[in-house]
């Protein structure tokens, strides 16, 4: 009874002081807030899809694209892992600018620059849902999306 | 037991042929069963055995020394090491990247150290920058069928689009660089189009039921994933052309990987491009064991490969994967029944 009594008295500090901290909480984005962070997003992702699909990051003709088509089989929510390629533990960046070096032959972007943040928001937009899980031995599988509708700028 | 052969599909150990039977019985499309009879007449009809080769999707670039030429070469190379020697090649499409002629000429060059005659169609980067003439001036008719010891070949372009380009007045480039993607949004779906449904009925009408028929085309016949094109939408016409015969064994090329369907009388695989693999669709196959393996992106020839068919006496195809990398799971290494 005793206990039950000091749990309520400790239960009524909390939530007073809950009450008392939100009222100098950081007021809620308003809608047009989330729709214009939103709509940087897609932007980049937009960007992003651009650059995956353009041959001029490389020399040989080729595009991120080409092997992942809707950014299937770049698994970005898996890394960092273990890479055999790239012979450590690495992240999706690392991994990025492998295929743009050995793949397409290009020149690896810098690891912050614009570009690569919008290769990495493209990649992991087109797998957002996915979950981790460890890597099978049969052939990748690609990421579901309805046609003609991957995300909204396309 | 030659009753349940068209099931019993896998040239295969005891354990995984139990595997694959179970599946064909957990998930009996319509099909699966309208075709059994079929089988039984066409085994009555007698074919002389051979081999014949397939090679596609080398996606040359007009680049020099570009390394898919070398792939190219390695898979010519190896189709001409094949014993017994394969009575022809069939090329499935997609010979060059972005339409241009140069791209052609160089795989045609290529192609040309075969020792073998072979047969080609277009895929969709061999065609869109100038709508297919350059490939028609090295290559001859887009649509072409022989007969070989009593099996009827037919090939066929698969990969014809709607006009998507000229209301929003697209350059030929343009309209070359929208294909090139597999997810392009703007080109929509492609098939073989009316006038090539008229010659394939016209094609096949004298040909009596019995007749063992093989159709290359670039595209699968079947719906497996529409958004990067992994279908021809007329399909079903051309489906119901053939459904007069006993059986009909089709291959195509554009999805770059191992896969295996059966609709209706037609047994259907999908081939190995010598360019890069692609991943499986995010669809439920209906033979999910037939799949290659995953490539490793370290190793370029992975996932990669040529192939050799051999049809015997009751035109019971065998279909070798003859990959470069090991690609192959057990229950695919001794071929893939067709």
């Amino acid at each position: 009874m005793k206990i039950l009594k000091h749990t309520n008295v400790v239960l009524i500090g909390v939530l007073t002081l809950v009450f008392v901290s939100s009222s100098f909480a950081k007021p809620l984005r308003t809608e047009a807030q989330v729709a214009e962070e939103q709509e940087m997003l897609m932007k980049t992702v937009a960007k992003g899809d651009a650059l995956w699909h353009n041959p001029k990051l490389g020399t040989n003709g080729l595009a991120c694209g080409n092997c992942h088509p809707d950014g299937s089989a770049s698994n970005p929510h898996t890394f960092p892992k273990y890479q055999s390629n790239l012979g450590k533990v690495g992240t999706l960046r690392e991994m990025i600018n492998w295929c743009v070096a050995v793949v397409l032959q290009g020149s690896p972007l810098p690891s912050d620059s614009d570009e690569m943040i919008a290769m990495e928001a493209y990649s992991t937009f087109t797998h957002r849902g996915v979950v981790i899980a460890p890597a099978k031995d049969e052939q990748h599988g690609a990421v579901p999306v309805v046609s003609g509708a991957g995300y909204p700028s396309r | 037991m030659k009753k349940i052969s068209r099931r019993d599909f896998l040239g295969i150990t005891t354990k995984i042929g139990a595997a694959t039977l179970f599946t064909g019985i957990l998930a009996p499309t319509a099909s699966s069963f309208l075709g059994l009879g079929g089988v039984a007449h066409a085994a009555r009809r007698s074919t002389k055995p051979f081999t014949f080769a397939v090679l596609t999707d080398a996606h040359l670039y007009d680049i020099k020394g570009h390394r898919f030429d070398g792939i190219l070469e390695r898979a010519v190379k190896e189709v001409n090491k094949i014993s017994p020697r394969p009575d022809f090649l069939l090329y499935g499409g997609d010979l060059g990247q972005s339409g241009k002629k140069d791209e052609l000429v160089k795989g045609k060059k290529i192609l040309s150290k075969l020792k073998m005659p072979y047969h080609i169609i277009p895929g969709e980067h061999d065609y869109y920058l100038d709508m297919g003439e350059a490939w028609r001036d090295l290559f001859g008719k887009e649509n072409w069928s022989f007969n070989h010891n009593g099996v009827h070949f037919i090939g066929m372009n698969s990969i014809k689009v709607k006009d998507f380009w000229s209301l929003k007045g697209l350059t030929p480039k343009e309209r070359m660089g929208l294909m090139e993607e597999l997810e392009c949004h703007k080109c929509g779906l492609w098939g073989v189009g009316e006038p090539s449904l008229d010659w394939l009925m016209k094609n096949v009408k004298n040909i009596s039921p019995s007749t063992p028929v093989v159709i290359m085309t670039h595209s699968p016949l079947w719906d497996y994933y529409p958004r990067w094109n992994f279908q021809t939408y007329d399909a079903p016409e051309i489906r119901s052309i053939l459904r007069k015969f006993d059986k009909v064994i089709a291959i195509h090329g554009h999805v770059h990987q191992v896969v295996y369907n059966e609709i209706g009388n037609i047994n259907s695989a999908g081939l190995l491009s010598t360019s890069w693999p692609w991943p499986y669709p995010p669809v439920d196959l209906p033979y999910p064991l037939i799949k290659q393996r995953r490539a490793d992106p370290g190793i370029f020839e992975d996932g990669l490969g040529a192939h050799s068919m051999s049809v015997d006496k009751s035109f019971a195809g065998m279909l070798n994967y003859r990959e470069f990398a090991d690609l192959l799971p057990e229950n695919l290494k001794r071929g893939l029944k067709l």
